[in-house]
């Protein structure tokens, strides 16, 4: 990876880190609404492949998807808005966190319904395929939804069609409260790749290294025309599954333990180890971030509540073909 | 305080009438019982005296309008006396009819409950009698009223009240074909108009009403049948060109159709059994030939009343009346007197007739035959009888039936008095015979007893010194 | 004008539209070289090649949600249902995903979307391959919903479903494909939504129907007729949006109405028809609305029994004769 790309990266793992902890702080201060899913930890997925996606490619991501969709070019302050279901939110207010999107940006979006997005980046690969274009679709989802119907049906179907489709799980040991062990037929959800015949890959999640030598090589794959991949990124939710989830499954070391593996500090070790960054830039890097955060705060406490006379609109697309 | 004057009530069925004509006008000074204006029912018209003397101050309900009874019409009083908060009261607490129809007042007539009082008149009670007159199958549950809101729209449309009609729904509601049926094209008339009009067969479009905007009231379907009548008259040349070949269609209204109907119920209810009597009427006959010397006129109906009075005394059961878990036998005797009419048959009651003299059952009968011939009866007059006779022996029958006016428990039916042979002490002999039918309710007397009535009437018919 | 069969309507639309919007294309199960358990879209394939004309594997959530992303990314796909029963099996993906997202993402993406197949009684499948399932869709808002009753409604509304913007439950009859009429050959011809059709003029009773009732509802009325009850026979056409306007105009003259749809008769379409015209149209009823459908049981499989749970023409007629009172 080079310089560039690595500031990239590093730039958009903090965006997404200060992003959730500004996001607990407010659900804490009861100034967000429902709940959030904080990805706090598993940031360097979605930075990583975020930056080796194109604009024009797609993604669809889960219930636990803020990091995916700044990954790819989500800009905090809308996002905050639309936690806060206000009008100037990516969705108006109308989807809220789990359903945050901006298909124009090739955002296809969040999805509540565990599994539900996955058959979303299935179509927009196919769309692409369709239409002749060398797009790739990156369906987002976790180690739950690996046994979810859906999953299989959408791997087979990615597979006979040789769609441009990268299906990226991000194991994080938990299905909310469910160690994956004792509900998943196979330790390494990748090995399923197989039943579909495609590649499939386990990766350190948390070393944005790894994550890159996978995702570069099944882009190129795909763009290729040569197929669909399944990557498994094993890594690990530092909070609750949700914003004030009492967290009785596991042990307070199993998390210390996972906290040492911060793809964030790493990268930082690793900025400062190559001199990329000196420790002193680090700094100044999270200040400007954590300034960045804070205004995002304040658009989106600023920002209208959306009117409730338009509650029916959008319904339907009523416009002209 | 001014007195009200109000649109009184003139008979069992009557919800409503017409005003025809104000005979005195506003500041006239009336005394009471002066006749100050004229009304006109399904039954009868009438003039109303006022019911006290003074000034007629205000009359606020004019010609032609048709008004609920009991409504006040107007106020009489002092003169000059202020009756601004008696108008004011009038005004919020009335349900005025200002479009002076008569329609609701039609589907009374035309339902039929409104029909002069014949025999059956007093059969139920005033108040399901006065539902029956708002509509048919209503009166058969004095429950809510329904009505589909398509009814309730064209009845708005027409300018109809839907809560006077017949309901053919379910549960009685009134639904959109009874409302339509209403508000048929027919011309504006009273219903007496109406009942006159369909009596004489005279086509009420061809007649010209008198009345406001052109409303037909009974005086003129009376010319106009009476010009009919002429112009048919003038054709009399031709000898068969001028009779009549088509038929005649009556239609069932008014006093015909309640006749119709209380008939019907009445075998339908009663169990009707028959008992038959010849009576030697000599003794009578004798009694009233030197009565009349004596300058005493009484006819034989009057003593055949008398005598059935005294028999009544003495046999109450055939003086009663069944109820659902009784026999009531009436402390009063009045025993209603059949007259024949030209549109059918009514029977006013003579009152408390066991204690009237002949004399007295002679003037009071022969009153209230004029008065129902002139249509002067009121409800007091036909309402409470206990018995009824009917007398048709000025037609010559030796006998006949008769059917029991509910709901009495008898009914006397009166031949003509006939000479003929009879056998007397062994011997052949010419008597003046008279037939007695007795009908009675087998339900609330038995033969045996109802003979005894009977038998009771033939002796002293044949002893008139026991009437003393 | 061509007369044709009610599915070759179907399948000379889609081969229009594909032949004129290169986004356009074909999924389902048994579609493409079959061309359609009822030959909904025999040809299709020879003519635009397998890319176009998809069959796919028997995974309905899968092939759905794969549709999903296809029309948010600039795709019109027709996705095929070989038996409508089978829409249970992707519920989710047409009920919390098709029908929302656009709404959820607040209007920024749009789901040219059209989910078509058969449903309905006919020819004996039982329970699960019998069924009525527009109330689903009429219920959870976000789709459109159409139900032609005759080849030519077929045809237009079908142009206007691939045309509309939005996730269209078009839905089709077992008992219908066979039937023949004629129907225009212009390649625009297309029926708007929210137009009902007149398909019998009458004074006395309106009679609302839809799809396969509506023919039984045609009989009914004949027999009507020779009563001296002039009945007027309204089919939908589509139930979302509903004509609302055509039934309150007939109301207001019949006074009087019957509702009968196949699907079963609790918390159906019907209920929904009804409580509208009772809530719009109050005052010209003469009697309340009268609904007819599928008694509350599955669908037997026997003949004698079907017959005995689906709404028939004598129940339309007795019905219709009920509300006049008569």
């Amino acid at each position: 990876m080079d310089k560039q790309m690595i500031l990239q990266v590093y730039d958009t793992m903090l965006t997404i880190r200060k992003f959730e902890e500004k996001a607990l702080h407010l659900f804490e201060e009861n100034k967000l609404r429902g709940s959030v899913h904080l990805s706090i930890g598993q940031e360097a997925v979605a930075a990583t492949v975020g930056a080796y996606l194109r604009k024009d490619d797609y993604i669809t991501s889960t219930h636990r998807g803020h990091g995916h969709a700044i990954a790819k070019g989500a800009r905090p302050d809308k996002a905050m808005a639309e936690l806060m279901g206000k009008e100037t939110g990516y969705c108006g207010g109308r989807g809220g966190s789990m359903h945050i999107a901006d298909v124009e940006s090739g955002n296809l979006g969040a999805n509540a319904i565990v599994g539900g997005g996955i058959p979303h980046a299935n179509g927009a690969a196919l769309s692409a395929q369709l239409r002749g274009t060398d797009q790739v679709a990156v369906s987002f989802f976790g180690d739950g939804a690996a046994n979810e119907g859906i999953f299989h049906e959408v791997l087979n179907i990615a597979s006979i069609w040789n769609l441009p489709a990268i299906f990226i799980c991000e194991n994080n040991q938990y299905g909310m409260t469910t160690a994956v062990d004792s509900v998943t037929s196979v330790k390494d959800i990748a090995v399923r790749a197989a039943a579909y015949d495609m590649p499939g890959e386990v990766v350190d999640g948390n070393d944005v290294f790894a994550v890159e030598k996978a995702i570069k090589k099944a882009i190129k794959r795909a763009r290729a025309g040569e197929g669909p991949t399944l990557i498994e990124a094993k890594t690990y939710r530092w909070k609750g599954h949700w914003t004030g989830d009492p967290e009785v499954y596991r042990t307070r070391e199993e998390v210390e333990e996972w906290k040492q593996k911060c793809p964030i500090k790493r990268l930082e070790e690793h900025m400062q180890e190559k001199k990329i960054l000196s420790e002193k830039q680090i700094t100044e890097k999270h200040q400007e971030i954590d300034t960045l955060i804070d205004e995002a705060e304040e658009f989106a406490l600023k920002s209208p509540e959306p009117d409730p006379a338009t509650v029916l609109d959008n319904v339907y697309d009523e416009g002209e073909n | 305080m001014a007195t009200k004057v109000i649109m009184p009530k003139q008979g069992l069925q009557m919800t409503e009438g017409t005003i025809i004509s104000w005979l005195a006008a506003e500041g006239d000074t009336v005394k009471e019982g002066d006749p100050i204006f004229e009304m006109e029912t399904d039954k009868l018209t009438i003039e109303i005296g006022a019911p006290a003397a003074g000034t007629l101050l205000k009359i606020v309900r004019g010609e032609g309008d048709v008004v609920p009874i009991t409504e006040t019409i107007a106020f009489i009083g002092e003169a000059g006396e202020d009756i601004t908060d008696l108008l004011a009261e009038l005004e919020s607490s009335s349900e005025s009819d200002e479009t002076g129809e008569t329609e609701p007042a039609e589907a009374i007539a035309e339902s039929g409950a409104g029909g002069p009082s014949g025999p059956v008149a007093e059969s139920s009670a005033p108040a399901a009698t006065t539902e029956q007159a708002a509509g048919g199958s209503r009166a058969t549950s004095d429950g809510p009223f329904y009505s589909s809101p398509r009814a309730r729209w064209k009845a708005e449309e027409r300018g109809l009240d839907v809560q006077a009609l017949a309901g053919s729904g379910p549960e009685g509601m009134v639904i959109e074909r009874d409302v339509l049926a209403a508000a048929e094209n027919r011309p504006k008339a009273t219903p007496l108009a109406r009942i006159h009009a369909a009596e004489s067969g005279t086509d009420l479009s061809s007649v010209e009403g008198t009345g406001p905007r052109g409303k037909i009231y009974r005086r003129d379907v009376d010319a106009a049948a009476a010009g009919t009548a002429a112009a048919g008259g003038a054709e009399g040349g031709r000898m068969f060109a001028a009779i009549p070949r088509e038929d005649r269609s009556i239609p069932l209204t008014g006093m015909r159709r309640t006749i119709s109907a209380r008939m019907r119920e009445s075998l339908d209810t009663a169990a009707q059994a028959v008992h038959r009597i010849e009576v030697d009427m000599s003794e009578t006959v004798r009694m009233r030939e030197r009565l009349k010397a004596a300058e005493v006129k009484v006819s034989y109906n009057d003593i055949i009343l008398k005598a059935v009075a005294e028999s009544l005394r003495t046999h109450p059961r055939m003086n009663s009346v069944l109820t659902e878990d009784a026999i009531i036998e009436h402390g009063r005797i009045n025993i209603g007197v059949a007259v024949a009419l030209d549109e059918g048959l009514i029977v006013p009651v003579l009152r408390d007739a066991d204690l009237l003299t002949l004399q007295g059952i002679h003037s009071e009968t022969r009153r209230l035959a004029e008065l129902a011939r002139t249509g002067g009866l009121s409800q007091e007059d036909y309402q409470g009888g206990t018995f009824s006779v009917s007398n048709l022996g000025m037609y010559d029958l030796d006998s006949f039936t008769a059917i029991i006016n509910r709901p009495e428990s008898g009914i006397l039916a009166v031949g003509a008095i006939k000479e003929k042979p009879a056998a007397v002490d062994g011997e052949l002999v010419i008597r003046p015979l008279c037939g007695l039918s007795l009908t009675y309710d087998h339900r609330i007397i038995d033969g045996a007893p109802a003979a005894d009535f009977l038998r009771s009437i033939k002796t002293l018919l044949e002893n008139p010194y026991l009437l003393l | 004008m061509s007369k044709k069969k009610y599915s070759a309507a179907i399948k000379d639309v889609i081969a229009e539209e594909m032949r004129a919007d290169s986004s356009v294309f074909v999924m389902g199960e048994d579609i493409g070289a079959l061309g359609g358990v009822f030959g909904c879209t025999r040809g299709l394939q020879q003519e635009f090649g397998k890319e176009r004309v998809r069959d796919t594997p028997i995974a309905e959530a899968g092939y759905v949600g794969t549709g999903i992303g296809a029309a948010l990314t600039g795709m019109r796909p027709i996705l095929d249902f070989m038996y409508l029963d089978f829409v249970y099996v992707a519920m989710d993906q047409l009920l919390n995903q098709a029908a929302k997202l656009r709404y959820m993402y607040g209007g920024r993406a749009s789901l040219p979307l059209v989910i078509r197949g058969q449903q309905g009684i006919g020819r004996g499948n039982a329970g699960t391959h019998s069924q009525s399932v527009e109330a689903f869709f009429t219920h959870i808002p976000g789709f459109k919903v159409a139900m032609p009753s005759t080849a030519s409604d077929a045809a237009g509304l079908l142009r206007t479903a691939i045309r509309d913007n939005n996730p269209v439950m078009f839905i089709e009859h077992k008992a219908l494909y066979a039937t023949s009429e004629e129907v225009p050959d212009d390649p625009e011809f297309a029926i708007p939504f929210g137009q009902a059709a007149v398909r019998r003029q009458g004074k006395d009773v309106t009679i609302i129907a839809t799809s396969l009732m509506v023919g039984r509802a045609l009989e009914a009325a004949e027999k009507l007729a020779a009563e001296g009850i002039e009945a007027e026979v309204i089919d939908p056409r589509t139930l979302l949006p509903l004509d609302l306007d055509t039934l309150l105009h007939s109301i207001e003259k019949t006074g009087r109405a019957v509702v009968v749809h196949e699907a079963h008769k609790n918390n159906g379409v019907g209920a929904e028809i009804a409580s509208q015209i009772m809530e719009s149209g109050f005052k010209y009823l003469d009697a309340p609305v009268v609904r007819l459908g599928a008694k509350p049981c599955t669908l037997p499989f026997s003949l004698v029994l079907e017959n005995a749970v689906v709404p028939g023409v004598e129940d339309i007629h007795t019905a219709a004769k009920q509300v006049c009172y008569k």
